[in-house]
């Protein structure tokens, strides 16, 4: 389409209207799906695949609109995902060899090729329909909906499936009435704190001042955590729309979206969609002929984890070395360069435009009373399923992890789930039916955090899984206040000596005393909630903790200098595979004859264990 | 300035809108520690914490550090309650582990009832010397000089201050106020003859015309006449002599 700005809300309803005419008569897009995960596991070749079959046929007119590299489908262990346009369908684990059959089939003639599908481990059957598969089933997804459905490097994309109607109909509103109706729509932020959005943008246009500015955050630092990425790299507009509306509403002509660096391809999305939104005349002077000037520069952040904090954020964009400062004057107050400052995350930008199309009554239709609309997870760990999944504020951790997840692979038993980031805390399986809510996760002693779920087995120490994120959060924390900088290495110390088996009576009592000077005493909510890993273990799993110190003993056997290995000469069948994967040489027995390790010299890698076919190698 | 009442330990008294609790209390006699507060530096970074104290305000309490905290309608402050102390006294023994040889600790330490922290004390290679990483030198260094010729090095554990790669720094002036600001006496400065050596660099000093006193660098002088227009004439003699 012919790019020249659109100067009405007219003129935006024709410029729809015109690229769905042109859209008509195209062959369905087929969307193969260009995610990470996805791509590692060759997606790019099933894209050039379908890009040289469609040259072959002729159908050289759709190829260049006919597929597309989108954004993350989600179900990421199962790909490459394949997915059309305006179809219920998707193809999983897609390899090149496939593409000619769907081209033949699906592109064409509309038919379903069932082996291409989802089959159920338990019934065996197949299925393509999104709502058939339980993965996507189970799921709602509103901010999600169109990642994946459109080329996020393509604003007519976003426009034809309705993009930028909330800016449109934002624009006939007052401004305070938009700001009424986020608050009365209950949205919370979705980066972690869960503050009401709505009356943080009342904070912030309650403040006489000259300039206001909007912040999107975009600095996604949990380890495996993607959900911002994915919405960065796959819906771009969606952010920018939301953006323009708070503006709008709260009165500011300045926006800076702070992405990290390690995100390279959300940054050249974010690029992309705001120069196209500047060509089209949706940011810059007198959008749609409103009168309202508003403007988005990215800041590229340099990957602190600390740097996603609010505080330290706005002085990274500021040019400063990123360190939080106390926020006793709140940044809807004094916030970048000392003006009034509304920063919100990615998710957050993106529920704006839902709420202003559906009504605060349709958006509150999802979720629960005090948590009302959709979460986006991202699901890793001991679990069937992962990947990115969106779901209703208010399901339980068991549909999470059960229905969606399809549960622990392998048979093993669950142990726990991890949620909110490296400060977050883990939930036991009594916890399992918790309605996941900002308030009851923190009722827990965990928190939403921005939404990463770690599942955990039977073969998970929880003291070790302790040590690990405070071992991330010792590198990460900026060191500016004691309690972070002197506490979490203490903490750490501790924690190594107890998983080393050098743990004593009164350990547990100095952890938690510990953790008592963090969440009292720290400058940022970094350090305030850095205790939450330590503490929730303590909680749920003090025997495993009393096991390491008291008996020198992890149940999980996990920790190397708490654990033997042993062969159980009555399953041993003297096959030797052991003896000769040891890397250690310390596997002796005759051929057809038990075996035994030489405890003195075995480094418990574990080597044997994996490798011996009946399940002789017993840990202790 | 909008005068404004608040309550702190049961007493009413008068504040400005926004200055920071600790000033107040210290003005109406009620001793709160801290450490990296300076009356100099605009807005304190509130990095040590030891002045956490409790605030009262819209029927919420949280903890919170009194240099920097500003008064405002409603506000009650508690100095001295059992959440204050414990908080407090946890924050003094993690910081006598990190500088074991801090006098100004030590002292800390002793008042809170801590001989031995509970933690390796920090030595070899962890050494820090009697830094505390509050950052005060360099705020003074930025604001109250104007030179910002040190800054924080590293993050978490390893922070400390210093000149850019630890090399001498050509911006540093020599006038040592980091030295005098530094509440735990932690960074080195030798006078030494008509040289100082501060930061790894040498600085020559000048010498007072009357009673031949080493007494500020000449490189302090420059920057001096080079930011205010100052007679150079005026530094002939040392405060004492003038």
């Amino acid at each position: 389409m012919e790019h020249t700005k659109i100067s009405t809300i007219e003129g935006l309803n024709k410029y729809r209207e015109k690229i769905l005419e042109s859209k008509k008569n195209e062959l369905p897009t087929v969307f193969v799906c260009g995610g990470t995960p996805c791509l590692a596991k060759g997606s790019r070749q099933v894209f050039e695949a379908f890009k040289k079959e469609f040259g072959a046929q002729g159908l050289t007119g759709s190829v260049e609109l006919g597929i597309k590299t989108t954004g993350c489908q989600g179900f990421c262990n199962k790909g490459p995902l394949v997915a059309f346009a305006d179809k219920d369908i998707v193809y999983m684990g897609v390899k090149p060899e496939h593409v000619p059959e769907i081209i033949e089939k699906t592109v064409k003639k509309g038919e379903v090729i069932e082996s291409l599908g989802y089959r159920d481990p338990q019934t065996k059957k197949w299925a393509t329909e999104y709502s058939r598969i339980p993965f996507y089933g189970h799921q709602k997804k509103l901010v999600l909906k169109d990642v994946g459905q459109l080329d996020p490097a393509k604003i007519d994309d976003y426009i034809s499936r309705g993009g930028y109607s909330a800016l449109a109909k934002a624009f006939s509103m007052n401004p305070d009435t938009i700001i009424d109706n986020i608050e009365q729509s209950g949205l919370r932020g979705r980066g972690g704190g869960g503050f009401p959005t709505g009356r943080k943008w009342r904070s912030c246009k309650a403040i006489k001042t000259d300039v206001r500015y909007v912040i999107c955050n975009g600095d996604e630092g949990d380890p495996g955590a993607f959900m911002d990425r994915s919405i960065m790299e796959g819906n771009p507009h969606a952010i920018i729309e939301g953006m323009i509306i708070g503006a709008y509403a709260v009165g500011s002509n300045q926006g800076y979206a702070y992405i990290r660096d390690e995100y390279p391809l959300a940054i050249e999305n974010m690029k992309t969609a705001i120069e196209d939104a500047r060509g089209l005349g949706l940011l810059g002077k007198n959008i749609l002929g409103s009168n309202f000037d508003f403007d988005i520069k990215i800041s590229r952040g340099g990957g602190a984890f600390v740097c996603g904090e609010s505080s330290a954020l706005m002085r990274s964009i500021g040019g400063n070395v990123g360190e939080p400062r106390a926020k006793y004057i709140r940044s809807v107050e004094k916030g970048l360069y000392d003006k009034p400052t509304v920063l919100n995350n990615v998710e957050t930008w993106a529920n704006v435009p839902l709420i202003i199309t559906g009504g605060v009554q349709g958006y509150r239709k999802v979720g629960t009373k005090g948590s009302p609309g959709t979460k986006v997870f991202s699901l890793a760990g001991k679990v069937v399923n992962t990947g990115l999944v969106e779901v209703p504020m208010g399901i339980t951790l068991r549909e999470l992890v059960f229905d969606i997840g399809g549960g622990i692979p392998k048979g093993k038993k669950f142990k726990a789930v991890q949620t909110g980031g490296p400060s977050g805390g883990c939930i036991p399986e009594s916890l399992l039916d918790l309605q996941i809510d900002f308030d009851s996760l923190s009722d827990a002693g965990s928190m939403m955090g921005s939404g990463g779920i770690i599942v955990m087995d039977e073969d998970t120490c929880m003291v070790d899984v302790a040590k690990y994120f405070i071992t991330f959060l010792v590198g990460e924390s900026c060191g500016k206040c004691t309690p972070c900088r002197e506490g979490l290495r203490r903490m750490l110390d501790i924690l190594t000596g107890i998983t080393e088996g050098r743990g004593k009576q009164g350990d547990i009592e100095l952890l938690e005393e510990l953790c008592d000077v963090l969440k009292w005493g720290a400058l940022c909510a970094l350090g305030t909630s850095a205790a939450n890993p330590v503490l929730s273990t303590i909680r749920y799993f003090r025997d495993e903790y009393e096991a390491h110190i008291k008996e020198k003993r992890c149940p999980a056997g996990v920790c190397k200098e708490l654990i033997t290995y042993r062969i159980d000469e009555d399953k041993c069948t003297g096959c030797t595979v052991c003896a000769k994967k040891c890397p250690q040489k310390c596997i002796s027995g005759e051929k057809k004859k038990p075996h035994t390790i030489d405890a003195s010299k075995c480094i418990k890698c574990g080597v044997c264990k994996t490798v011996c076919p009946f399940d002789a190698v017993i840990v202790e | 300035m909008e005068k404004i009442k608040f309550v702190i330990d049961g007493k009413e008294v008068e504040a400005i809108r926004d200055q920071c609790v600790l000033d107040v209390a210290r003005q109406n006699g009620i001793y709160i520690p801290g450490l990296c507060y300076n009356p100099e530096v605009k807005f304190s970074g509130g990095s040590c914490r030891l002045c956490l104290v409790e605030a009262h305000q819209a029927g919420r309490m949280s903890l919170v550090t009194a240099c920097n905290y500003p008064i405002r309608e409603g506000l009650e402050i508690k100095t001295d309650t059992s959440l204050v102390k414990r908080i407090r006294k946890g924050i003094i023994e993690l910081l006598l582990a990190r500088v074991p040889d801090s006098d100004v600790i030590k002292e800390l330490a002793a008042e809170a009832g801590i001989d031995e922290p509970r933690f390796v004390k920090d030595e070899g290679e962890n050494y820090h010397s009697k830094c505390i990483a509050c950052g005060l030198c360099i705020q003074v260094c930025e604001e109250v000089v104007g030179v910002s010729a040190i800054a924080m090095l590293n993050r978490g554990p390893d922070k400390t201050p210093g000149t850019p790669y630890k090399k001498p720094s050509e911006v540093c002036i020599g006038c040592g106020a980091c030295a005098y600001a530094c509440p735990t006496d932690a960074i080195p400065m030798e006078d030494n003859g008509d040289t100082r050596k501060i930061w790894g660099r040498e600085f020559k000093m000048h010498l007072c015309s009357v009673c031949g006193k080493p007494y500020i660098p000449e490189a302090q002088i420059d920057w001096i006449v080079k930011t205010t227009g100052k007679d150079r004439v005026f530094f002939d003699k040392c405060p004492d002599c003038r």
